[in-house]
């Protein structure tokens, strides 16, 4: 992104938190819009369960116009919300063992089976693959993963999301990344193809 | 000869997460080293595998659930309107009743908690064994007040800060829990590196070294003391205060700062000042210099300075006297002119609300914000 774009979209962001902080309620709801599809994805893939998801992404917008008044602007935005929705995804995890593995068929599996083009399964296929494997993942790898494969956080702002150190996330996702190597080591094909 | 393996980086090295420095050298290795080669196309794959990822859209229904929920939550007002009919709501005995099982319920717990509760951190090993006092942990456990925790040669450890925050502690790292309360977290860092990532209220957690006490005012930050009991503060995020003895720095994030034992804390700078900038800052902080020497730190100092560059200024401001002063003074108001009413004799007397109106310029926190958590200037600044 262009510097001064980048400066534009960070202005109105705080434009709209500050309207947040008034309780004005289409603040709230543009805010939702604008985040709602990455905070659900990671709920999503975090727990593996659509209804477990909607609760997390839920959650964390309820907590985040609860606390939004507490919110200074001296920090990133996205690093607050996304500490939100590491801490609510941890203590899910915690509270509920509802999180079901890879196998139990959910709606998003079947409305892909349905499209029959070949290509698309195969990269279908290799994404639930993935996403199986991500699942099996212990809860800190698995949110580091999820954190830098969406959102595309430096190691700094993981570290200040997950609070860690930038050595301790570099750690977390080289060992992630190994376990997806291996145990989607039958898949290796794929690589090669996309290379 | 082959340097360090560097399998441990492999991912870094990926996502171009090192500096120049440490890629070349990941580089170099990796050509002649086949373990960390196949290492290396271990995490490639990895990450070509997390890449398949894809973003869902989040159900069309979510906004209409949340926002059902959010005219569910009392708001202050509304309690302010409910209150009064609660009130009446009580018959008086019942009321008396439910006061005296209030109370017996609240002395209960107050003394199960004092029996029970004996103030502890949390430890959680994330690499390797650490040492507290005589018993060895391996994977939990926990620090209580007064007890030593010492991290091994390749060992790093996690600590829960009560309900505020975490502390990650380096290898080789010693450090004492002194008080856990919920208003007052202190612990001792005699030496090693630690990372702390605080969300409280400012004061809530401070760490003394041999040379400065770091007070944190809400954020994430790193701190290092070498075996002279020299440290290193570099923020990361919000703003931490390090002072020893009426020598106070403020440092905000993407800062750092210097101490010494016997000087106490430096001058406070950006990571990104250049260097020469950072070296004649040194030498002014901690070393002894002649006139000559002093004047020609002083000068680079100032011709260095950028914009950014003005909290470092007026930190110097209470650091100098006499002719440095008027030149940092003069420095400063270039680069941030004064707002009205702060009159150069006024700055170099030494005027403290002056000083604090002219931080308020600098587009950092508003000095009457950290003041109110710091309290006035320290007696023994001039």
């Amino acid at each position: 992104m262009e510097p001064s774009a980048a400066m534009s979209e960070r202005t109105s962001e705080r434009r709209l938190i500050e309207a947040c902080q008034r309780d004005d309620r289409e603040a709230f709801r543009l805010l939702f819009e604008a985040h709602k599809d990455r905070v659900y994805s990671i709920a999503f893939h975090f727990s593996r369960n659509e209804t477990a998801a909607r609760d997390i992404t839920q959650q964390v917008f309820l907590k985040l116009f609860t606390t939004i008044r507490q919110f200074r602007h001296d920090a990133e935005f996205t690093t607050w919300l996304y500490r939100l929705v590491a801490n609510v995804c941890m203590d899910e995890q915690r509270k509920n063992r509802r999180f079901i593995p890879f196998g139990e068929a959910t709606e998003v599996t079947e409305i892909a089976e349905r499209k029959s083009q070949e290509t698309h399964f195969i990269r279908r296929e290799l994404a639930e693959s993935v996403q199986a494997v991500i699942a099996e993942l212990k809860p800190k790898l698995r949110m580091a993963i999820l954190l830098k494969y969406f959102e595309e956080m430096s190691y700094e702002e993981m570290a200040k999301v997950l609070g860690c150190s930038p050595g301790t996330v570099a750690s977390r996702l080289n060992r992630g990344h190994k376990i997806l190597a291996r145990r989607l080591a039958h898949l290796r094909g794929q690589f090669v193809t996309e290379e | 000869m082959l340097s360090k393996h560097v399998y441990k980086q492999l991912s870094a090295y990926c996502h171009g997460e090192l500096s120049s420095e440490e890629a070349q050298r990941v580089a170099e290795h990796l050509r002649g080293c086949e373990r960390c080669r196949k290492e290396h196309e271990e995490i490639k794959l990895g990450i070509f595998f997390a890449q398949q990822l894809t973003r869902l859209p989040a159900p069309a229904s979510l906004w209409d659930e949340i926002e059902t929920a959010l005219n569910q939550q009392p708001t202050p007002a509304s309690w302010r309107l409910k209150f009064p009919r609660l009130a009446f709501a009580f018959a008086w005995p019942r009321l008396a009743t439910a006061v005296a099982v209030l109370l017996v319920l609240s002395v209960g717990s107050v003394w199960f908690y004092l029996r029970l509760s004996r103030p502890a951190w949390d430890v959680e090993m994330i690499e390797g064994y650490a040492q507290v006092g005589s018993q060895r942990i391996g994977e939990n456990g926990k620090l209580a007040v007064g007890q030593w925790l010492k991290t091994g040669d390749d060992s790093r450890a996690r600590l829960s800060v009560g309900e505020i925050g975490h502390v990650e502690l380096a290898p080789n790292t010693r450090l004492r829990l002194d008080e856990s309360r919920s208003d007052d977290h202190r612990v001792t860092l005699e030496r090693g590196t630690m990372y702390a990532t605080i969300d409280a209220p400012p004061r809530a957690f401070s760490v003394a070294t041999p040379s400065a006490v770091a007070v944190d005012l809400g954020c994430a930050y790193t701190l290092e003391v070498d075996e002279s009991g020299a440290g290193l503060l570099s923020v990361t995020f919000g703003w931490v205060a390090f002072e020893v003895e009426g020598r106070e720095s403020f440092i905000p994030r993407f800062a750092e700062c210097h101490t010494r034992p016997g000087s106490g804390p430096g001058t406070p700078y950006y990571k990104e000042a250049s260097a020469s900038f950072k070296v004649a800052l040194s030498k002014l902080d901690f070393q002894k210099l002649s006139a000559a020497e002093r004047e020609a730190a002083l000068t680079t100092v100032l011709s260095e300075a950028r914009k950014e560059d003005a909290f470092t200024l007026w930190h110097l401001l209470t650091r100098t006297s006499g002719g440095e002063r008027e030149r940092v003074y003069d420095r400063l108001a270039a680069l941030v002119p004064p707002p009205s009413g702060v009159t150069r004799d006024g700055v170099l007397q030494g005027d403290r609300p002056m000083l604090d109106r002219w931080w308020d310029e600098l587009g950092l926190d508003t000095a009457s914000w950290w003041r109110m958590w710091k309290g006035p200037w320290p007696p023994q600044t001039k």
